[in-house]
């Protein structure tokens, strides 16, 4: 692909389609197998972040990179390297103060910036590679935490750069910001370049046809399972400034799939339902019991289990062995009179999970550690397993691992639909979440936006969803 | 095969036991009756408080804290013993009164670590200074003594054979704690609280209950061991156990406790209490000064927190799997 100066090019593209890869290539964090890249029409390698700056590429984030107390002024000079080894405050005031005019924005440049909004943070960060003469500006998301307003006056900023010839690579998942602003759109799907168009030639339909269509044929097969009685019932479950009305009911045996792009704030709704970040509004009924969960422990309580996307942080403690892990959140049902841990118990447990889900470790005192990320992934399975939970909340399961572990995780999966668990699967990865689900939920930006039977789903149509470019009204259930 | 060998002296109870043995080996050859079990007892009688705070001191560190209040606990206790019985209050009572003091102080600490989230190096250093202020506030700096004949008994005479009180209490107090810490639940939960307290708080472990309960654990007995302290010396005044919780957490972190919580073992610590004690009488008897000591001790301490590192880079370096985190602990899958 090419950026043309003063353009402003929007990129899009499913999660994982290798956005975020490409601009980590531009702006020098990873080296790319291969390609080339040329700046300028002269083959450039950009071996480092100091290389890009030198080459007059900078990036701006969803959630800008300040340095939050130092001031404005400061920020936006970080990175020179040319002005000798004494700070001249002065000077620096008036050469911030200049370049946050070409901006047309006011701010108090000896402020520290801890104190600005993100919409402000980011007219810092954007003034910052004004001032290292940026060529080419990557916008990550850069909307996506900004209020109308904000938008409005950022949008006002890109188009004064674009005026000054600055190439702008704008990602957003937002469509209508795209439509708003792009003058040419890029997809990319599978880590491939798809296409790119003039804006004009483009409509939210087109762009999601292309952003679709990843392959579906190594995905898994659900068994069909006869659906139970309703076990939990959520009713516009809300955490004030994440998300809101979230309202869904869930049968044993079947598996609710929770879609959306990055920041959609699924993995929000299932800490809500554990009780680590409690709904402060809205009702849970499990088998048609209202219950109040504010911590694990209630969540455990009333048969709700949940596992965490971030494996390596929060999943297992690594020191410790399988069958301590497993045991970890029902250590007492392992315990003696006398308080201490029967290890014969624990191990004949632990034991059980190994064979059933077969966990590739030499014992079940191995350290959960050493194993491969599959493995790990199945321990932590079988911790949560062992709970015997109504409700399995399992998010991102299959994140990070290979295809064959997938596909075992995936197997897992349909098994606890067989054994009458009701599980909600929260994926990242649309062709996962419609094999494996018997209905989606499709979030976008903490709203909830669509429930699909899963016959009635296609991924453009989630994926639309999730943009929110609803083709067909919401279904409430 | 050869990884195996590697590994088992690696185990850093392994080390201290050499350690150990070098040490009673040359000082037992160069000073004769050292060995004699009578010199062992008195040599382990002169800092049997300390040891026994070492204990409590253990699950502090494995559970990820730091408690530095522990020695003006201990002086705090024991002034208020003398404190009350200055004002009429028998002993016995006074001791009571102190163990329950000693309590709240620990409770005290654990409030504003576990249920505010402060860093225990903070909350426990204003302890440090807060409680011996309160110590000396009771009696300045007088010096009071003059306990009834029973309390001094128990502290400076053998009771059974040729063991003080303390020494036996300490005894009792070791199996109990090894017993808890290897092989109960609360132990399992200090372990996984310190090692992290994020996925046992994702797996539905209550992390302030097990915090609170050490650090209680570690103001109980802290006062216990200030009260003992009493009796042993007949005498307390408002800087008595001063510094002591340099000597302590030095001997817990020489056991192979980290630092940063969630490792070490039992047998590793009373390894270390036998190293130190028997490193600073050796050294004693070989006329070092107490700066010398010191100084040897302050080498073993930062050698025990730079070995397991370096072990550790060097293992990762090498390929031996694993990250470096987890190559520092590899005592813990043996739970």
């Amino acid at each position: 692909m090419a950026l043309q100066a003063g353009e402003i090019h929007a990129l899009l593209g499913e999660n994982g389609a290798g956005k975020s890869t490409l601009i980590k290539i531009m702006t020098g964090v990873v080296q790319p197998d291969g390609g080339d890249v040329f700046v300028d029409g002269r083959q450039v390698r950009v071996g480092s972040a100091l290389e890009a700056q030198a080459l007059g590429i900078a990036a701006v984030y969803q959630e800008p990179m300040i340095f939050p107390d130092l001031s404005v002024a400061e920020n936006i000079f970080i990175s020179h390297r040319d002005r000798g080894r004494i700070v001249d405050r002065g000077a620096m005031r008036r050469d911030a103060e200049a370049v946050l005019d070409r901006l047309g924005v006011r701010l108090d440049v000896g402020e520290p910036a801890r104190g600005l909004t993100v919409a402000a943070q980011q007219t810092v960060e954007i003034a910052k590679a004004l001032s290292l003469r940026v060529r080419v500006l990557i916008m990550d998301e850069p909307t996506a935490s900004l209020s109308a307003h904000e938008v409005r006056r950022l949008f006002g900023i890109v188009k004064a750069l674009r005026g000054e010839g600055v190439a702008i690579l704008f990602i957003s998942h937002r469509m209508e910001d795209v439509f708003q602003i792009a003058d040419r759109v890029t997809v990319l799907r599978d880590g491939r370049w798809i296409s790119t168009r003039p804006r004009s030639e483009v409509t939210p339909a087109s762009a999601i046809r292309d952003m679709v269509g990843r392959t579906m044929g190594d995905f898994f097969r659900r068994t069909p399972t006869r659906p139970g009685d309703v076990v939990l019932e959520v009713r516009g479950l809300a955490r004030e400034g994440v998300f809101a009305g979230v309202s869904f009911t869930l049968r044993a045996g079947e598996v609710l799939g929770l879609a959306g792009l990055v920041g959609a704030r699924r993995t929000d709704v299932g800490l809500a339902l554990f009780g680590i970040a409690p709904a402060d509004a809205g009702e849970v009924l499990v088998d048609s019991r209202p219950v109040t969960i504010r911590s694990p422990q209630d969540a455990l309580r009333v048969g709700i289990a949940y596992t965490t996307e971030d494996r390596r942080q929060l999943g297992l403690v690594f020191p410790l062995s399988i069958a301590a892990n497993v045991t970890l959140p029902t250590l007492r049902r392992y315990l003696s009179r006398f308080g201490l841990v029967r290890r014969a118990a624990e191990d004949a447990v632990a034991q059980g999970f190994k064979e059933r889900l077969s966990i590739r470790a030499p014992s079940v005192r191995t350290a959960a550690g050493s194993l491969s990320g599959g493995n790990q992934q199945k321990v932590v399975l079988s911790k949560w397993l062992n709970t015997r939970p109504r409700v399995f909340i399992l998010d991102e399961p299959t994140r990070g691992l290979d295809v064959g572990a997938k596909a075992e995780v995936h197997q897992i999966i349909d098994e606890l639909a067989h054994d009458g668990i009701a599980v909600i699967l929260i994926s990242s990865e649309l062709p996962e979440v419609l094999a494996m689900s018997d209905r989606i939920l499709v979030m976008r930006e903490g709203r909830q936006m669509a429930v699909f039977d899963s016959a009635e789903a296609t991924q453009e149509r989630v994926l639309a969803a999730a943009m929110g470019q609803l083709a067909t009204p919401a279904v409430v259930v | 095969m050869a990884r195996d060998i590697f590994r088992r002296l690696v185990r850093w109870e392994g080390l201290l036991l050499a350690i150990l043995a070098v040490i009673v080996v040359v000082t037992g050859i160069a000073v004769p009756g050292y060995l004699n079990p009578q010199n062992q007892i008195n040599l382990l009688e002169l800092s049997i408080e300390k040891a026994i705070v070492v204990l409590a001191m253990t699950f502090v560190i494995v559970s990820g804290e730091i408690d530095l209040s522990i020695a003006s606990v201990m002086g705090l206790s024991a002034v208020l013993v003398a404190w009350l019985k200055e004002q009429g209050v028998p002993v016995e009572v006074g001791i009571i009164a102190a163990l329950l003091v000693g309590a709240l102080c620990g409770l005290f600490n654990g409030y504003w670590v576990a249920v505010i989230g402060l860093p225990s190096l903070a909350v426990t250093l204003a302890g440090l200074i807060g409680y011996r202020g309160a110590a000396l506030l009771l009696v300045g700096d007088r010096s009071i003594g003059g306990f009834p004949e029973w309390f001094n008994r128990l502290g400076q005479q053998p009771l059974l054979g040729p063991f003080p009180l303390a020494l036996m209490v300490f005894a009792v107090l070791l199996v109990g704690a090894t017993v808890l810490l290897q092989f109960s639940g609360f132990g399992r939960y200090a372990y996984v609280v310190g090692s992290s307290p994020e996925v046992a708080r994702f797996s539905g472990v209550r992390v302030r209950r097990v915090k609170l309960a050490v650090f209680a654990m570690s103001g109980v007995v802290s006062a216990f061991a200030g009260v003992l302290l009493l009796a042993r010396l007949g005498a307390v005044r408002g800087s008595t156990a001063e510094g002591f919780e340099l000597d302590i957490i030095t001997m817990v972190l020489l056991g192979g406790v980290s630092i940063f919580g969630g490792s070490g073992t039992m047998a590793g610590v009373i390894l270390s209490i036998l190293v130190v004690l028997n490193l600073r009488n050796g050294l004693a008897l070989a006329n070092a000064t107490g700066n010398t000591q010191a100084g040897v001790i302050g080498a073993l301490l930062i050698l025990s927190v730079l070995v397991p590192n370096l072990v550790a880079a060097a293992r990762s370096r090498l390929g031996r799997g694993g990250s470096a985190e987890a190559a520092v602990i590899p005592k813990l899958s043996d739970l």
